[in-house]
């Protein structure tokens, strides 16, 4: 008899799910989403690349003055991420040394594509 | 009547995960069930032994889909207990909060599964739509629904806002509101009662004897749980209670199931509004001494083990995870003799099987094409000689 009660007290509710694409479901700050660089921050320090589980990082030449801790540097590498590859842990993020991150997870969701080796530079 | 022997998987649309059995039925009744698990084997131990204990972390977290967070935990509470670090206790809330909003999930999911099973699918939609309730809690506080990436050895990788705490607090009543009522459902609704009363029924002898874990255990009255019984993260200063039941039957597990989740919102209440304030992380030093620890956790579905052996060196030199569900498929096995060919479903379902992560035991066939299985005695024997050329101990 309980199953009846809830019957009729969900038939007064709305659905309880959302109309996908048209209504975007509410993405808290701390989602962790595709994988984003920042290249005019990178010192080329390759951290990032080091302590990825997946290794998706590989560390590509490209030179650049870069500032750090207030001196003028000329930086070799910047890092390339293989999309797919990543499992989007943050460790990168967090092994970061620059602020803000030069390497960082987005709230960017919904990702799916026909694209399999998308590269973020 | 002739025994007829009924294969079931390991790839069929009424399973989700490869798993095969070969029921022997006489007529509608089990007369015998033989089991055969893994058939998913990942190599997740093999590749544990490569990876740093930063890098290790991610890859634990994916042994199992729903209770990612207890395999971290289990493991860098080895880590540190190897270490002899003292994690910070707001660090230790924080696991504890988590770990309790998994357990609410994986109960949630599995009793939509149970009633899934017996044809109750309204119940299913009900709780999986609770479900997602927990599921956004978790989302808000580690920034992902399944993989939480809370743990790194030496504490927790994000803290907790004090707006993400009232957040969470806010939840809370519905929550509750909700596991009463399917308390109250599960005790009165005809369509359950039917379905799971006296159906896989253990006694407590047996289960002793078959070594199951967890709800499955506790439904049949062995009082046994680790965060009582072991106490880690912050169980020992939360006020609750270990579950049990006398019933030894499905009917019995749901209910050491929802009165889990009871007890679990409780936790995570008491843990949210109790919170230390302090640090949520020590630095840990990059290597472990030599040693060897036996880690244990009470995973959603029960004990879950972790062997560690460490080298000196940054990461282990062996890994070996026992997930519950490899420790209660005997009690399935045994508790279908003799029922109905159609109670097969709800009674595997009842111990929450989760296949990918019970499976470890390949089958190598190194010395010519012989076909068949390795005896334990010939699968003791090719480790003994895997390490030995290794040139380790």
């Amino acid at each position: 008899m309980s199953v009846l009660k809830e019957m009729f007290e969900n038939l007064a509710k709305k659905p309880a799910t959302t109309l996908y694409p048209k209504e975007k479901v509410p993405i808290p700050p701390a989602f962790r989403g595709r994988i984003a660089i920042r290249d005019e921050k990178c010192i080329g320090c390759s951290k990032c690349a080091v302590v990825c589980p997946t290794q998706c990082i590989t560390m590509v030449a490209s030179e650049r003055e870069v500032e750090v801790k207030g001196r003028k540097i000329t930086r070799k590498k910047k890092p390339e991420v293989e999309l797919f590859m990543c499992i989007r842990c943050g460790l990168c993020e967090e092994y970061c040394p620059t602020d803000p991150k030069a390497i960082y997870l987005s709230n960017e969701f919904s990702g799916a594509g026909p694209d399999k080796s998308v590269v973020v530079k | 009547m002739t025994e007829v022997v009924v294969p079931i998987g390991p790839q069929h649309p009424a399973l989700k995960e490869p798993v095969n059995f070969k029921v022997v039925a006489d007529g509608e009744t089990i007369v015998r069930l033989e089991l055969d698990v893994s058939y998913n084997h990942r190599g997740i131990e093999k590749a544990a032994e490569q990876r740093d204990f930063v890098r290790v972390v991610p890859l634990l977290e994916r042994v199992c889909g729903i209770c990612s967070h207890s395999h971290t935990t289990v493991f860098v509470k080895g880590i540190e207990e190897a270490m002899k670090l003292q994690v910070p206790p707001r660090a230790q809330f924080i696991r504890t909060i988590v770990a309790e909003l998994e357990r609410m999930h994986s109960h949630f999911l599995w009793l939509g599964v149970a009633a899934h099973e017996v044809g109750f699918n309204t119940l299913f939609m009900w709780t999986w739509r609770d479900r997602e309730a927990v599921q956004d809690m978790l989302e808000e506080m580690t920034g992902n629904r399944v993989n939480y990436g809370t743990n790194e050895v030496g504490g927790v990788r994000r803290d907790l806002s004090p707006d993400e705490i009232q957040a969470a607090l806010k939840r809370l009543p519905r929550l509750e509101e909700r596991i009463a009522k399917y308390a109250e459902m599960v005790s009165k609704e005809q369509t359950m009662l039917l379905r799971f009363k006296g159906v896989g029924k253990l006694s407590k002898e047996q289960i002793l004897k078959l070594g199951a874990v967890g709800p499955t255990a506790r439904a049949s009255g062995v009082d046994y749980d680790i965060r009582r019984d072991d106490p880690y993260l912050a169980y020992a200063d939360v006020p609750w209670k270990v579950i049990t039941d006398t019933h030894g039957d499905v009917y019995g597990r749901t209910l050491v199931r929802i009165g889990e989740l009871q007890q679990s919102l409780q936790i995570v209440r008491f843990c949210l509004e109790h919170i230390p304030a302090g640090p949520i992380r020590t630095n840990p030093p990059r290597a472990a001494p030599r040693t060897e620890i036996l880690s244990r956790y009470e995973a959603p579905r029960g004990e879950l083990v972790h062997f560690i052996r460490t080298n000196n060196t940054d990461r282990v030199e062996r890994l070996d995870i026992r997930t519950p569900t490899l420790a209660n498929w005997t009690s399935v096995a045994v508790s279908l003799v003799n029922q109905n060919l159609a109670d097969i479903p709800v009674v595997v379902a009842a111990i929450d099987p989760c296949l990918s992560c019970t499976s470890r035991i390949t089958v190598v066939n190194e010395r010519g094409r012989r076909i068949g299985e390795m005896t334990w005695d010939e699968l003791s024997e090719h480790g003994r000689a895997f390490y030995r050329a290794r040139g380790r101990r």
